[in-house]
């Protein structure tokens, strides 16, 4: 899978960019803040239709104007146009001229696997940051769970609602305890059946990238045990107390443990970004083992800070990745790396919001 | 926006409150509305206002009707001992087209909904409950979307306890939306594969 033309219209500094990329390996160089990382951004955008950096729409419309526009062609299997339009009067995405009426219709036309400065907060963060890797898995290789994650998400707040009023409303609540339930129990079980083909590869990568001798152990903890119904009945008081549901697959959470302690307690900064990259190795190559054919990897300013050893574990990823008919696109400031792949680079010199080859 | 004459941007914002009608079309139909001729304006306005007047909601069912009540409620030979509660007046529209429905309807106006501000209370269940002497089965054809889900549990659980049969068309909507979003075909098949609750 590759992008073959991206599109900008007054998307961040971009006032207008027209560019063509062939497969293979792509080197974006350039001074800071000249729109890098931005570049990046637009092509995550086109594949996930949000920014990775968790900022909102409007903060990608170039300061001053109505609104952005990010267009794309994407190759796969098949060849698609992708039209994004953002402003805040407005939003349009077509799919090959089509309107998208829902999520579902598009995500898969192009993926990517982005690696970025904010992954740290997977390691670092609160657990929705780790909830939030796991679905977005799941989404791109599970039919029919976005919708249901949307489904699920909506009855917990309707049934939050319902506890935060007082006096309850048994009989709704009830009604929506159901749906809670049902619900929560397929997104329980999907989760489940990622976890024994993630779990060792996000091991495997670390053993790769990480020095000798450093073990990371990866475990989904379940917010429910067994069965859902019956826990949640156990939490009836606190859950009254606290005006919210506080069991459901919405409280899962993912350890890590580097020698069986908290990755995000004990380890130190070094540590905590190698075990960022190694969960989005492993994202890549779950997506390539699903989809036959690997995501598009989008590498910001990650390389820089890689000692050689950790840089030659994520070589591997990198080769299958930018070759064949697949792509990569790295960020670099000055062309310090990856001089072991000098034979297929293909650099492009970006300055104040233009993109040149070089 | 460029400035519009205070009376177009009126217009515009009134436009705007239809469902379907974006900004920019709610703008299109006020320049046009304004640059028509009179006679054609006041022909739309007059028709707006007879069919308003004209049509109100059934007593019973809570239909579309031009008489108190409607002709779905008095008509003999629809089966009085089935009835199809639904979401809105439009749906009854929709599952009468399907033509697969030969019973009494119930319109609901709307569904539970704690998100929206929407009770129990806010919903024609009363009225419901009130109607089921002589009734053998009451068929849900709410939306798929979690709230419809919900109310549907939760009429279930009400009329169950009142020892009617209380059954849910088959979930061949796509889930999430509404009954607009089913084709005659479609809603026929969801009636009959409709299941006990
Ligand atoms: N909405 C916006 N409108 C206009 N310019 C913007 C907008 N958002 C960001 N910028 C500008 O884009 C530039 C930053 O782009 P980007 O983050 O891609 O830089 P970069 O090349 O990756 O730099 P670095 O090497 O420091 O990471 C800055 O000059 C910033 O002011
Ligand atoms: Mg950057
Ligand atoms: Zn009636």
């Amino acid at each position: 899978m590759h992008l073959a033309h991206l599109r900008l219209r007054d998307f961040r500094n971009y006032t207008r960019l027209d560019a063509d990329f062939e497969p293979g390996f792509h080197l974006l160089l350039g001074r800071n803040a000249q729109g890098k990382t931005n570049i990046l951004e637009a092509l995550h955008l086109l594949a996930t239709l949000r920014s990775f950096r968790g900022v909102g729409s409007a903060a990608m419309v170039r300061h001053g104007q109505p609104g952005w526009f990010v267009g794309g062609r994407a190759i796969g299997t098949s060849t698609h146009d992708v039209r994004i339009y953002w402003s805040s009067r407005e939003r349009r995405l077509t799919l090959d001229q089509q309107p998208i009426k829902r999520l579902t219709d598009y995500l898969g036309t192009f993926r990517t696997v982005a690696f970025c400065t904010e992954d740290l907060t997977l390691v670092k963060g609160a657990g929705r940051g780790r909830r939030r890797f796991l679905d977005f898995l799941l989404t791109q290789t599970v039919p029919g769970y976005l919708p249901l994650l949307q489904r699920y998400t909506r009855a917990v707040r309707a049934r939050n609602a319902l506890l935060k009023r007082k006096p309850i409303d048994e009989a709704s609540l009830d009604s929506f305890t159901a749906e809670v339930i049902q619900l929560g129990n397929q997104l329980i079980a999907h989760r489940h059946d990622l976890m024994p083909a993630l779990a060792p590869r996000i091991q495997a990568a670390h053993k790769r990238i990480a020095p000798n001798g450093e073990e990371l152990r990866v475990e989904l903890i379940p917010s429910v045990k067994k069965d859902f119904a019956a826990e949640l009945e156990l939490t009836r008081d606190r859950e009254r107390k606290h005006g919210a549901t506080i069991i459901g697959p919405h409280r899962d959470e993912i350890a890590l443990l580097l020698h069986d302690r908290s990755a995000a307690d004990y380890a130190s900064e070094g540590q905590k970004r190698t075990i960022a990259i190694a969960l989005k190795i492993a994202q890549a190559e779950h997506l390539t083992e699903i989809h036959g054919a690997p995501p598009v990897l989008l590498i910001d300013d990650v390389m820089g800070e890689l000692d050689e050893h950790r840089r030659q574990g994520f070589l591997p990823l990198l080769e299958k990745c930018g070759s064949g008919r697949g792509q990569v696109f790295m960020t670099c400031t000055e062309e310090n790396w990856p001089h072991d792949l000098n034979r297929v680079l293909q650099r492009w010199k970006i300055h104040n919001g233009t993109l040149l080859p070089c | 926006m460029a400035s519009l004459p205070e009376p177009v941007s009126a217009l515009v914002g009134a436009l705007g409150q239809l469902p379907g009608i974006g900004p920019r079309s709610a703008e299109r139909l006020a320049l046009h509305l304004v640059q028509s001729e009179a006679g054609q304006v006041k022909q739309l306005a007059e028709a707006l206002v007879t069919a308003t007047e004209r049509i109100e909601l059934c007593v019973t069912c809570g239909a579309l009707t031009e008489t108190q009540p409607c002709a779905l409620c008095t008509d003999d030979r629809r089966d009085s001992t089935t009835v199809c509660v639904v979401e809105t007046a439009v749906d009854v529209i929709n599952v009468e087209k399907s033509g697969a429905f030969r019973g009494r309807f119930h319109v609901l106006g709307g569904k539970i909904s704690p998100l929206n501000g929407v009770d129990p209370e806010d919903l024609r269940i009363a009225q419901l409950e009130a109607r089921m002497d002589g009734v053998r089965e009451v068929i849900l054809a709410l939306g798929t979307d979690v709230e419809g889900d919900a109310t549907s549990n939760y009429l279930a659980q009400r009329l169950t306890a009142k020892g009617v049969k209380v059954t849910r068309i088959a979930h061949g909507l796509p889930a999430g939306s509404g009954l607009e979003y089913a084709d005659d075909l479609t809603l026929s098949h969801a009636l009959k594969g409709r299941r006990e609750m």
